[in-house]
């Protein structure tokens, strides 16, 4: 596939042939992980290998299980926050957003408008900070150091912003039931307008820096295809799905809390290097998501408007026999609250759906016929969180 | 939407038995439940028929009396989106057992695995029918209502007595007075006491 980045044919890779077959010998079980930087955490992936080809890889998970569903059937709904907050841990104010949404459902509750638009400020802003990681430790398993530093400066002062809201740099506790904890002042929304104003070029040259590279291209491209029918069979959402051509987002598609009222785009991958579903893809997904993330916090910043940022919640939170199920879209994919209720102050069952859980799953069908290095590449372009792959 | 539904599933495969579960007002989702021993036939007919396309998970409820397993399904779809929750009930709770759905919808395979983790649910010809988030060797379902972790797991004490989740155990005390087992409950509750 010829595009005008890829002038020397840089995007190709070399197609096992007859020659390598003759290398064919014993394979090897090898074992990545817990402890291995390229795992993003304590994933232990077991990689039958021959030579340097993966044949199988299968992921060991639960190494970070706390089995958080049984402790919330033991605490009330707003105690259980906190514990929401630790299932991604990169993005916790997405985690909490979601689910209190299911028990905002199941209560009634009416969410003033100034808290949903404040949510959605602090989730977007979240979110850029969710894409920074993944892009800054992406680079850094392809062996580019430099990135890292560049987002980790730029996460590091969405993250200051967080702690004066909300007192916590990552585990914030800050998306209440009925609202938020408390309200942004002018002088705090007029930095974020200042972050972005800084932060918008830099994107350009993360781009020039990472994107475009033909190294990092190289690496990328043509790795760990997955096709739409793929998606779909294994239940894969958000960046991975976007990253097949599929035009699938809940923010656009099945709108929640105020998200028709924005303009924004809902990037999928082309091919623009490579083919469409590659890790390539995948990574500038996201790339693009942050600049639709800041279209959506300026249009934000318009609409906001004095007035309270706590709807009327009773004091003890009982919710009515039932169930719900509800789908939030965070920067890995799509969060869902299972969450059924008997009546009571604490909840019966809460299920978490988590979306690394079901991009994990899709390892075992990427891996086999990858270079062991390719197939840390598809680990790092998935980009999960141990927390919320075992809870 | 939910009763048209239930009725294409019961033209569509023979003792099916689909009954709606209709919620009371807007604050909770209704569900379908389906016979545990017709599954996979069911969801080979939401797969062909294309009214879910995507299985986003697999959950269990352990009701004390029941267990069931709460299939959650989405429709991608630009016009209409939607999304179901399917059950079905399983009355044995000693060994409860349903077939898989692996080969039709991939998802399963890890969300049954967590499912039989969690809650014991053997699911019939699974490929890889194993624990996945607590070791292969650890004993109960944690998930269960009536789950009491284990004190030692090899060599290591991992539930030390004063750490001890006191609403699981008054829950068990509480079983087993229903069940007339008024000695075993008295003991328990003492114990209970001097934590």
């Amino acid at each position: 596939m010829m595009n005008k980045w890829d002038i020397d044919g840089l995007a190709e890779k070399p197609t096992i042939n007859a020659d390598t077959e003759k290398l064919k010998s014993d394979l090897l079980t090898l074992n990545m992980g817990p402890q291995h930087p390229a795992t993003h955490g304590v994933l232990r992936v077991e990689i039958k290998t021959d030579s340097e080809i993966v044949a199988h890889a299968i992921p060991h998970l639960g190494y970070l299980h706390r089995c958080m569903e049984k402790h919330c059937e033991a605490l009330d709904y707003r105690g259980i926050i906190p514990f929401v907050d630790r299932l991604d841990y990169l993005a916790s104010m997405n985690m909490e957003w979601g689910y209190v949404m299911a028990v905002e459902k199941m209560l009634g509750t009416e969410v003033p408008r100034r808290a949903e638009l404040l949510r959605i400020l602090t989730c977007e802003l979240q979110r850029i900070a969710s894409h920074l990681m993944a892009f800054g430790t992406y680079a850094l398993d392809l062996g580019a150091f430099s990135p890292f530093l560049y987002a980790f400066d730029e996460r590091e002062k969405i993250l200051r912003l967080f702690e004066e809201i909300s007192g916590a740099r990552l585990l914030y506790n800050y998306i209440w039931i009925g609202g938020v904890w408390n309200d942004w002042t002018d002088s705090q929304i007029d930095r974020v307008k200042e972050f972005l104003d800084a932060f918008e070029p830099q994107t350009q040259m993360y781009h020039e820096l990472v994107s475009m590279n033909k190294i990092f291209v190289q690496r990328t491209a043509n790795v760990g295809v997955l096709s739409i029918q793929d998606c779909f069979d294994y239940g894969a959402t958000g960046p991975v799905l976007r990253g097949s051509g599929y035009k699938w987002d809940l923010r656009k598609n099945a709108p929640y809390s105020l998200y028709s009222e924005f303009d924004f785009d809902v990037p999928v991958g082309t091919g623009e290097m490579g083919v469409v579903g590659d890790c390539w893809n995948r990574y500038i997904v996201r790339m693009k998501e942050v600049k639709e993330s800041i279209k959506i916090i300026r249009q934000v910043m318009d609409k906001l408007e004095p007035g309270s940022v706590m709807g009327k919640v009773p004091k003890v939170i009982k919710l009515p026999e039932g169930e719900v199920y509800v789908r939030s879209e965070c920067p890995r994919g799509e969060l869902g609250i299972h969450l059924i209720s008997k009546g009571g102050k604490e909840p019966y069952r809460l299920k978490v759906k988590s979306p690394c859980f079901t991009h994990t799953s899709m390892l075992p069908l990427m891996a086999p016929g990858q270079m062991v290095a390719d197939f840390v590449a598809t680990i790092g372009s998935i980009d999960i969180v141990l927390g919320e792959v075992d809870r | 939407m939910l009763n048209e539904l239930a009725q294409k599933i019961n033209a569509a495969v023979a003792g099916a038995n689909a009954t709606v579960h209709n919620a009371p007002d807007a604050k909770s989702d209704s569900s379908v439940y389906v016979e545990a021993s017709k599954i996979h036939a069911v969801a080979a007919f939401l797969k062909s028929s294309g009214s879910m396309n995507v299985l986003q998970a697999i959950s269990g409820v352990d009701y004390v009396d029941y267990m069931e397993v709460v299939y959650i399904f989405a429709k991608f779809d630009f016009e209409k989106p939607s999304q179901l929750l399917l059950k079905v009930k399983l009355t044995d709770r000693v060994s409860p057992n349903v077939d898989t759905i692996c080969d039709l919808y991939p998802a399963a395979n890890f969300q049954e695995r967590e499912c039989f983790d969690m809650f014991g649910v053997k699911f019939n010809k699974h490929p890889d029918h194993r624990r996945i988030l607590c070791p292969d060797d650890w004993e109960g379902f944690p998930l269960r209502k009536d789950y009491m972790a284990q004190k030692v797991y090899n060599g290591m004490t991992v539930y030390p007595e004063g750490k001890m989740n006191m609403a699981d155990r008054e829950f068990i005390v509480r079983q087993k007075m229903i069940k007339g087992a008024q000695e075993a409950a008295s003991s328990d509750a003492s114990e209970g006491k001097v934590q």
